[in-house]
C-alpha cells in the first residue's frame, strides 16, 4: 500500500517536471523558434519525396547552373543540372541521420565511460587520462586523423564525430555522477544491498539526464557542422551524395556566376546550426532546477 | 540622468572627430606607399606569373612536375627543341646533328654559349647532363627518357657522339624534354641545383622563398639577343579564383591553364588578354586491365557506348578538343581518322549488353582524382553510367595519393591525363600503355602483346614515316579495342594583364618568357 502511494507520488512527480520543463521551454521565444525549424526539418528529411519533384542526383546537363526562381526548379539548378531543392531536401535527411548517429554514438562512448569513472574512483584516473589524451587533439583534426584511417565516406564521419563527442559528454556524465553519488538516497540504496548497476543505471542515470540531454542537443548542431566540414574538405560525402557541405565545396567554383549554389547550402547549414543551439540553450535553462530561485 | 546621457553625446562626438582625422591621415600613408612602388614597377619590367603550387625543385635531373619545369623552362635549355607552329623539331644549343647509322647520333653544338655561372657550354657539359640524368646512382625519375642510350661520348669541344643500345626513333623528341635540358657541371659539382639552379637560359636564379615565391632576373650575358624582361616572380596563390582576382587588380599578371568553370570570369576582366589554343594534354577513362571484368570486351565496349563524350565537352566551355583518338591533334603519330573510330556514343545498346551480361551485379569503383576537370569527369560520367544501368560508387582523393593508389592497381576503373611534353607519340603510348611500365607509370596496368609490338616499332624505328604509321596503328588498336575511353584533349590557356606582349603557350603547356615585353 505504502509502496503503490509513492510509486504514484513518483509518477506524478514526474509528469510535473516534465510540464514545468515544457512551460519554461516555451516561455523562451529562440528556443521555440528552433524547436521549429528542428520540428520542420525532422519533416523535410521523413517526406523528401513527397516534396520534390525532381531525383536529387539526377544530372540534365542541358539545364546546368539555372538562376533561382527558374520555372520548376524554385532553388535553381548546379552545374550538373541537378535541382537544388531536391538536394538541400535530401541534404537534411543526410545531416541529421549522419548527426543523430554521431551523438547517439558518442553518448553511449562518453556516459559508458563517465559513469564507470565516477562511479569507481579506481578507474577514475585511468579512463579520465585517456579522455585528456581524446582532448588534446583539436576537434576537426582528430576527424581528419580518423578518417585517414577509416577512410572517406559518411559512415566513417559519423564514426569520427562520435569519437570526438566522447571525452566532452564523458568529463559532464562524470561530474553528475560524482555529487549525484554522494546523495543521502544513493546511500540508502547502497545499505539496502543494491547492486552497483542497478545503482548506476536505475538511480544515477536519470538523476544526471539533464545535462545530456542538453549535451545532446547543443552536440548535434556540432555534429552536423562538422559533418558539412568534412564534406567540405572532400572527406566525408563522395559525389554525387547532396550534402550541404559538399554542395557548398562543389558550388565554390562558381562563386561568381551562380552564387545561390554556395549560399542555398549555407543557409540551410547556418539555420540547423542555430537551431539546434538555440533549442540546447533553452533546454538548459528549462531543465535547471534552481532557474526558480534564480527568477 | 540626463548628465550621464550628455556625457555620452560628448564621447561619442569626440570619437567621430578623431575618427575623421585618422581619415584624413590614412589616404597620406597610401599615397606615400604608392609612389614608392611605382617607380620600381614602371622602371624594371617585370612580370609575376601565379600558379596553385610550389615548384618541387629547380634541377631537371631531378624533378618532373609541370609546376617545376614552368620555372625551369626559363632558367634552362634544352639541345633541340618543338617549334610550336611547325611542330617540327628545331636545334637550340645544338647546331646540327646526323646519323651515321642507326645507333649513331653526331651532335654538332653551337659554339660560344657560357652557364650563368661563367662555365663555358661545351660537348662536356652534354656528356655531364645526360650521365647524370641516366646514372641510376642518381636516381632520376625522368631517367627512362635516355634509358636506349648506350654511351655519350665529347668527340672535341663542340661534337657530342650518342650511341643508342637499338635503333631509337624518338630521339630528338627525348633530348627537347625539359628534363633533359643540360646543366651547368660546376655548378652542380658545387651546390644544390634543386635550390640554386643553373643552366644558359635567359633568366637566371635569384631568390626563392618557398611556399611563397621564387624570383629570377634577367641574364644580362644571353647568348640568343636582349631579353626584354628585367625580372621575373613565381608567386604561390593557391586558391585559382583569388590569383583571378589578383590578375585583376594588377597584382599577378600572368595565369595559365584556367578552368573552365572560371574562364567567363576571367574573359570579363577589361584589363586581361585570354588565350586559347589545342594542346597535347589528353584526359581519357580507362580500365584497371588487371581487374578480370575489365578484360572482357563487352564490358569495355558497353562502358564506351555508355559515355556521352560530346555532352562532357560542352561542358568544358571551350577549353576541350573532342576526339576519339588517344593521340591528340598535336602529337606526333596523330591521324585524322581516329577522330571517330572509336566506339560511338549509344545508351541504348549499353542498356542491352549491360542487361545481357548482368554487367550491373557489381558495383564499378570509380576512381578520381579531386582536382576540378577530373571532379567534373567523375560525376558525369558517373551519372552516364547509372543511366545505362551500371552501379559507379565514385572515390574521390587527393592528387598524390590518387596517383599512388592508381599506380597500385587498387580501383576499377579511373581518369587519367597525360600532357605530352615531347609531343610524340610514342611517349604516351610507352610509359602509359606498355607492359615495361606495368606498376609504374602504366597505371591502366594495360598488358597486351599486340599492343607492345606496335609501340616497340614506333620507338626503334628511325624513319619517321614509318614511326608515324606505327603510332597511328597502335592508336587504332586501342580504340577498336576500347582500351580506354578519350574523353577530351586539353587546350592550353593562359590569361595575361594586357601590358605583357609576346607571350605564347606552347601545345605542351609549356612557355618561354625570352620574347616577352612589357609596356
Amino acid at each position: 500500500m505504502a509502496l503503490a502511494e509513492t510509486v504514484a507520488l513518483k509518477e506524478k512527480k514526474r509528469e510535473k517536471y516534465i510540464i514545468t520543463t515544457i512551460r519554461r521551454l516555451f516561455k523562451n521565444k529562440l528556443a521555440v523558434a528552433g524547436l521549429i525549424i528542428v520540428i520542420l526539418q525532422i519533416l523535410m528529411a521523413i517526406f523528401a519525396p513527397a516534396i520534390t519533384v525532381h531525383d536529387p542526383i539526377k544530372q540534365n546537363l542541358a539545364s546546368s547552373e539555372l538562376p533561382m526562381f527558374s520555372a520548376g526548379h524554385w532553388l535553381g539548378t548546379d552545374n550538373y543540372g541537378r535541382d537544388v531543392w531536391s538536394r538541400i531536401v535530401y541534404g537534411a535527411r543526410i545531416s541529421l541521420v549522419v548527426g543523430l548517429i554521431a551523438v547517439s554514438l558518442g553518448l553511449i562512448g562518453g556516459v559508458l565511460l563517465g559513469m564507470l569513472a565516477g562511479y569507481y574512483p579506481k578507474l577514475d584516473a585511468v579512463i579520465m587520462r585517456f579522455v585528456d589524451l581524446l582532448f588534446s587533439f583539436p576537434g576537426i583534426l582528430l576527424a581528419m586523423l580518423i578518417i585517414a584511417i577509416l577512410g572517406t565516406s559518411l559512415v566513417n564521419v559519423a564514426i569520427a564525430i562520435s569519437i570526438w563527442s566522447i571525452p566532452t559528454c564523458a568529463r559532464i556524465v562524470r561530474g553528475s555522477v560524482l555529487s549525484i553519488k554522494e546523495k543521502e538516497y544513493i546511500m540508502a540504496m547502497r545499505s539496502m544491498g543494491a547492486s552497483d548497476l542497478r545503482i548506476m543505471a536505475r538511480h544515477i542515470l536519470p538523476n544526471a539526464a539533464a545535462p545530456i540531454i542538453v549535451f545532446a542537443t547543443m552536440r548535434m548542431a556540432t555534429a552536423i557542422l562538422s559533418t558539412a566540414s568534412l564534406s567540405y574538405l572532400g572527406l566525408g560525402a563522395q559525389p554525387p551524395t547532396p550534402e550541404w557541405g559538399a554542395m557548398i565545396s562543389q558550388g565554390q567554383d562558381f562563386m561568381w556566376t551562380s552564387p545561390h549554389l554556395t549560399i542555398v547550402p549555407g543557409i540551410a547549414i547556418m539555420l540547423t546550426v542555430f537551431a539546434f543551439n538555440v533549442l540546447g540553450d533553452g533546454l538548459r535553462d528549462a531543465l535547471d532546477p534552481n532557474m526558480d530561485i534564480q527568477q | 540622468m540626463k548628465k550621464q546621457w550628455l556625457l555620452l553625446l560628448t564621447l561619442i562626438g569626440v570619437l567621430i572627430l578623431s575618427a575623421c582625422s585618422g581619415g584624413s591621415t590614412i589616404p597620406e600613408g597610401e599615397e606615400g606607399s604608392g609612389s614608392g612602388s611605382e617607380p620600381a614597377s614602371e622602371g624594371a619590367k617585370e612580370v609575376i606569373y601565379a600558379s596553385t603550387s610550389d615548384a618541387v625543385g629547380l634541377s631537371p635531373t631531378m624533378t618532373n612536375d609541370s609546376v617545376s619545369s614552368n620555372v625551369m623552362t626559363q632558367i634552362y635549355e634544352n639541345l633541340f627543341e618543338r617549334n610550336p607552329e611547325t611542330m617540327e623539331l628545331e636545334p637550340k644549343l645544338a647546331e646540327s646533328y646526323e646519323n651515321t647509322d642507326d645507333l649513331t647520333w653526331v651532335i654538332k653544338l653551337k659554339e660560344g654559349i657560357t652557364f650563368q655561372d661563367g662555365t663555358p657550354f661545351n660537348a662536356e657539359a652534354v656528356k655531364y647532363s645526360f650521365d647524370k640524368l641516366r646514372d641510376p646512382a642518381t636516381g632520376a625519375p625522368r631517367a627512362s627518357l635516355l634509358e636506349p642510350l648506350d654511351t655519350v661520348t665529347a668527340i672535341d669541344e663542340t661534337t657530342v657522339e650518342i650511341k643508342t643500345k637499338y635503333p631509337y626513333g624518338p630521339l630528338l623528341a627525348a633530348l627537347s624534354h625539359s628534363n633533359a635540358a643540360i646543366i651547368s657541371p660546376t655548378a652542380d659539382e658545387k651546390q644544390d641545383l634543386m635550390q640554386n639552379p643553373v643552366g644558359t637560359g635567359p633568366f637566371k636564379f635569384v631568390s626563392w622563398a618557398n611556399g611563397d615565391q621564387i624570383v629570377l632576373e634577367k641574364n644580362a650575358d644571353y647568348w640568343d639577343g636582349e631579353v626584354a624582361l628585367d625580372k621575373v616572380i613565381f608567386r604561390v596563390v593557391p586558391e585559382t579564383s583569388t590569383a583571378i582576382s589578383m590578375l585583376q587588380t594588377g597584382e599577378v599578371n600572368f595565369l595559365d591553364a584556367l578552368p573552365p568553370e572560371q574562364i567567363s570570369r576571367i574573359e570579363g576582366l577589361e584589363n586581361v588578354d585570354v588565350s586559347k589554343q589545342e594542346g597535347t594534354p589528353v584526359y581519357y577513362l580507362t580500365f584497371n586491365h588487371s581487374k578480370e571484368r575489365n578484360q572482357d570486351p563487352a564490358f569495355r565496349k558497353a562502358v564506351a557506348q555508355a559515355v556521352d563524350r560530346d555532352a562532357f565537352v560542352e561542358k568544358l566551355n571551350g577549353l576541350g578538343v573532342r576526339s576519339d583518338s588517344v593521340l591528340g591533334p598535336k602529337v606526333f603519330g596523330y591521324n585524322e581518322s581516329a577522330d571517330n573510330a572509336g566506339t560511338a556514343f549509344d545508351p541504348e545498346a549499353a542498356k542491352k549488353l549491360v542487361e545481357e551480361n548482368g554487367f550491373a551485379d557489381e558495383p564499378i569503383k570509380l576512381l578520381a582524382a579531386n582536382r576540378d576537370n577530373f571532379v567534373l569527369m567523375a560525376e558525369i560520367v558517373q551519372a552516364q553510367l547509372t543511366d545505362a544501368g551500371f552501379k559507379v560508387e565514385i572515390e574521390m582523393m587527393e592528387w598524390a595519393t590518387f596517383l599512388d593508389t592508381a599506380r597500385a592497381g587498387e580501383y576499377d576503373m579511373t581518369f587519367l591525363s597525360w600532357s605530352n611534353v615531347t609531343s610524340d607519340g610514342s611517349e604516351m603510348f610507352y610509359p602509359n600503355f606498355h607492359s615495361d611500365n606495368v606498376g609504374n607509370s602504366n597505371r591502366a596496368q594495360y598488358s597486351d602483346p599486340e599492343f607492345d609490338k606496335l609501340v616497340e616499332a614506333s620507338r626503334t624505328t628511325i624513319d619517321q614515316d614509318e614511326r608515324e604509321q606505327y603510332l597511328n596503328d597502335a592508336n587504332m588498336y586501342m580504340l577498336e579495342n576500347d582500351v580506354a575511353v578519350v574523353m577530351y584533349h586539353g587546350l592550353v590557356t593562359s590569361a595575361t594583364d594586357k601590358s605583357i606582349k609576346g607571350l605564347k603557350v606552347d601545345p605542351n603547356g609549356q612557355w618561354s618568357l625570352k620574347d616577352v615585353t612589357r609596356e
